[in-house]
């Protein structure tokens, strides 16, 4: 089995967009999106949820849940395009989450490819590409980073 | 909802099991909010294709399922600053999940008073489908 090293050394990918930023777009924050998701994931917190107690709170308004996030639809920015395997998975996630995001908020997101790296194990060779998103508000403060680590191998490994 | 203070809590402190059960309702609930093309998660003829009984769940649901946990459990007062998860198995509609954190320390720095926990989901079969770490803040006692 060849190791993870002459893996990268020949591996297809886009090398050109590592460590590249990419602006994916704007998002409103809207009191009916963030109710909306609140119930989706069965919050019970009135901070995400009750307009009346939320404007009492240091933060005069609804908030977000942390995984708000999720519901951001971005657009699409270049891929590293790995070529290795049959299918590919979310292997994992890293959030840091500096402040809520709040209704009424713009919240822009730029996204890079930081890093692709393969792995050997008993399971055979995976590839995994790690993608590191940012979220600013309309202060110009970020407010959250995600860092992704999607992963790709063959199906019957 | 009551709010659980700093103080409160040491290491061994136990958050939940909370259990959720996933419907097919919420997955595509999710998927509409989402916006998510990706066959598996949308058709269980796709997911079929690629090996699987049936639709599975996007590993970001199943990550807010687990920080809404913490985020109850934290209240009002309470913030969630970091999270981190590993996606290990997938999860079906249908499947019970378990969602844990366990406290492994707590520290104050600053004005910040720090709870860090493992945080895992484990299925009706015992194994854990998502497994990670969180780092919650926390008020203290008036």
């Amino acid at each position: 089995m060849p190791d993870a090293d002459d893996i990268m050394a020949n591996l297809d990918y886009n090398r050109d967009v590592v460590g590249v930023d990419y602006d994916v777009g704007m998002h409103e924050v809207t009191e009916e999106q963030v109710i909306g998701f609140a119930n989706a994931i069965g919050e019970t917190n009135p901070m995400y949820l009750d307009k009346e107690f939320a404007a009492k709170s240091p933060h005069g308004t609804l908030i977000a849940p942390p995984a708000y996030y999720t519901s951001i639809r971005l657009e699409s920015a270049p891929d590293a395009e790995v070529k290795f395997g049959t299918t590919g998975f979310n292997a994992s996630q890293h959030c840091e989450f500096y402040e809520p995001m709040k209704v009424g908020d713009t919240i822009s997101a730029k996204t890079q490819v930081s890093h692709v790296y393969a792995k050997t194990g008993r399971t055979g060779t995976m590839v995994f590409t790690v993608r590191r998103t940012t979220y600013s508000n309309q202060h110009g403060r970020d407010v959250m980073m995600v860092e992704s680590s999607m992963v790709r191998r063959d199906m019957n490994q | 909802m009551s709010q659980v203070y700093f103080e409160d809590v040491e290491p061994g402190y136990e958050v939940g099991p909370v259990v959720k059960n996933p419907t097919r309702e919420q997955l595509d609930a999710f998927t509409t909010v989402w916006g998510s093309q990706t066959g598996r998660f949308t058709s269980d003829e796709a997911a079929q294709k690629e090996g699987f009984s049936g639709v599975i769940l996007p590993g970001n649901m199943s990550m807010a399922l687990l920080a809404q946990v913490i985020t109850d459990w934290a209240g009002s007062a309470g913030k969630l600053k970091r999270l981190e998860c590993d996606f290990r198995r997938y999860v079906q509609p249908g499947d019970t999940l378990n969602c844990v954190g366990l406290v492994t320390d707590t520290e104050t720095e600053g004005d910040e008073s720090r709870v860090i926990m493992d945080v895992y989901i484990e299925n009706q079969r015992g194994e854990r489908a998502l497994q990670g770490t969180a780092l919650v803040l926390l008020p203290n006692k008036p």
